[in-house]
């Protein structure tokens, strides 16, 4: 068996007359520079959305939780950033008092802003 | 892998006998290829994440079983409070939801410089390339000196045959007998976990074995975790069974005795329970990534997670040495935080330069209430480092039954998070 190397990736893949269409794509994805993700619209990594998914663990992927926890997407961001913020402010008592002040002002604002773009739960 | 992919590939040709790779493993489209090594918290969420957020990227997660223990909620398992389906966590979500390829196998071998992961499939070996390696493994343990036999004298601190095999143990315990549980030097997997077991086993005992002791020999100076809620336990609750002895590192074992020699001497135990000293997982020593101070732990960028051996492999979770704890939603913080980046780095973009990462967590201390645990790190562009936010960190003031009953929706939720 011949194996060629993809410019694009420097992977390696087998080559027989039955797979030269997936030769031919990754030579046209080398031909065009880029290795982009064909399916995500919009910004690479949304502002706000890698802190913001520092909250999924317990309230859920995208802010629906799927057990107990409150679903925190789709909520108004104003709404949102002032509760972290007094979270944080306040004399901590309960685990999100904690949690919120693991973030700066303008890190609890991204997280807000972001959460705010996600489509609430049903 | 959804059912119009696995199509696509066969009809490619790329399913057909004779070929160097099964179609699971076999390159199947223009997009760059993530292969993740090992499917607890942090290779399932990487997985997850990388198709979540990442489009159409080529992801293959490999793991030697074929579904995963969490060792979340495990300790309830060996006490038979909670069934051991309870914590068990398939891989089906994230092939026909997010379009995961799973392939049960082993990794055994990397080749940095041609980029390709030798997987043991069953009696075959392939190479499999990769655009971008990520090992999760979880930890590797080293065998305590004299005669150990982990099947003998089990650790449970991978959840599956080994929480079972404790189980079976302690209920078949007779009563006026002794348990015997030691802990490791930190940084080992999850923290208050050993603390939790103790509380866990003495309230069992307690409760179904009258006269039954239990004894924590602890190889760190004190709790290293919640040392307010966990000695609060041990010095009240659990005054009349447990026994507390710190300093107490395990010097050797012998296993067929069911003894335990330390410092400050010799203990003896009708179950004995040694969780030995952890090491990052096998393949990442394979792959010559271990490179901390202490020999055990690989050492990596925080806002990236790539190996500062090989920039092209990625390492998450409890084998990595940034000083984060290791624990399941320690190892999915990270796991965004890497899945992130990779992304980034296939489209030509820096990685986020101000990560946090956040760790949660809830114990039992009885059967029916449960304490917190919090800690949040930044990055601090001055070290280099993932620096603990103080004003984060922190155990709840005593434990609660609401806590109990948060508990297992935190776990439904970031087993949700990681696997589903």
């Amino acid at each position: 068996m011949k194996i060629i190397t993809s410019p694009a990736s420097g992977s390696i893949i087998a080559r027989t007359p039955r797979r030269f269409l997936v030769a031919s794509l990754l030579v046209a994805a080398a031909g065009a520079g880029v290795l982009l993700i064909a399916a995500s619209p919009g910004p690479v990594s949304p502002s706000g959305r890698l802190l913001a998914s520092q909250c999924f663990q317990c309230h859920g992927t995208d802010g629906r939780a799927v057990s107990g926890f409150e679903s925190i997407a789709g909520k108004s961001a104003d709404d949102m950033y002032h509760s972290l913020l007094e979270m944080s402010l306040r004399r901590p008592e309960n685990i999100m008092d904690m949690q919120a002040r693991a973030y700066t002002p303008a890190q609890l604002r991204q997280i807000a802003e972001y959460l705010s773009t996600l489509p609430e739960a049903d | 892998m959804n059912a119009n992919r696995r199509t696509f590939l066969k009809m490619v040709g790329l399913a057909t006998a004779g070929s160097a790779l099964p179609w699971f493993l076999a390159r199947g489209a223009a997009s760059p290829r993530v292969v993740v090594i090992g499917g607890g918290f942090g290779g399932a969420t990487m997985a997850k994440y990388l198709r979540h957020w990442g489009g159409n990227l080529d992801v293959i997660l490999v793991d030697r079983n074929a579904e995963h223990y969490s060792c979340i909620l495990s300790n309830l398992v060996i006490t038979s409070a909670i069934p051991v389906e309870r914590i068990m966590l398939g891989y089906s979500n994230l092939q026909s939801r997010h379009g995961v390829v799973f392939a049960q196998g082993e990794a055994v071998a990397v080749d940095p410089s041609a980029r390709r992961v030798t997987v043991r499939v069953g009696s075959d070996a392939h190479e499999v390339p990769y655009d971008k390696l990520v090992l999760a493994p979880g930890v590797d343990f080293i065998a305590p000196g004299g005669d150990y036999d982990a099947n003998l004298t089990p650790h449970a601190w991978v959840a599956g045959p080994q929480t079972l095999l404790l189980k079976r143990m302690l209920s078949g315990m007779s009563a006026n007998r002794t348990f015997l549980l030691t802990i490791p030097p930190a940084p080992y997997r999850c923290p208050p976990g050993p603390y939790e077991r103790a509380c866990a086993v003495a309230e069992y005992l307690q409760r179904r074995k009258p006269g039954a002791k239990i004894i924590v020999l602890d190889a760190n100076p004190g709790i290293i975790a919640e040392p307010r809620n966990f000695g609060n336990a041990f010095r009240n609750l659990y005054q009349n069974v447990l026994t507390y002895v710190p300093n107490a590192p395990v010097s050797s074992v012998d296993s067929a005795a069911r003894t335990v020699t330390t410092p400050v001497g010799t203990f003896r135990g009708d179950v004995v329970n040694i969780i030995p000293v952890h090491r990052a997982g096998q393949i990442v020593t394979a792959a010559g990534l271990v490179n901390d101070p202490s020999g055990r732990w690989a050492l990596v960028n925080p806002l990236t997670y790539a190996s500062t051996v090989h920039p092209d492999i990625h390492i998450l979770g409890d084998s990595q040495g940034t000083g984060q704890p290791k624990s399941g939603h320690m190892a999915n913080a990270q796991a965004k935080v890497c899945a992130d980046a990779i992304i980034r780095a296939f489209n030509g973009l820096p990685p986020d330069p101000s990560p946090v990462t956040s760790s949660a967590c809830y114990s039992p201390i009885t059967s029916s209430k449960a304490a917190w645990l919090t800690a949040s790190y930044q990055y601090d562009p001055d070290s280099g480092a993932m620096r603990r936010v103080e004003a984060s960190f922190g155990e709840s003031a005593v434990p609660t039954s609401d806590g109990a009953q948060q508990m297992f929706q935190w776990a439904d939720n970031i087993f949700a998070d990681s696997f589903g």
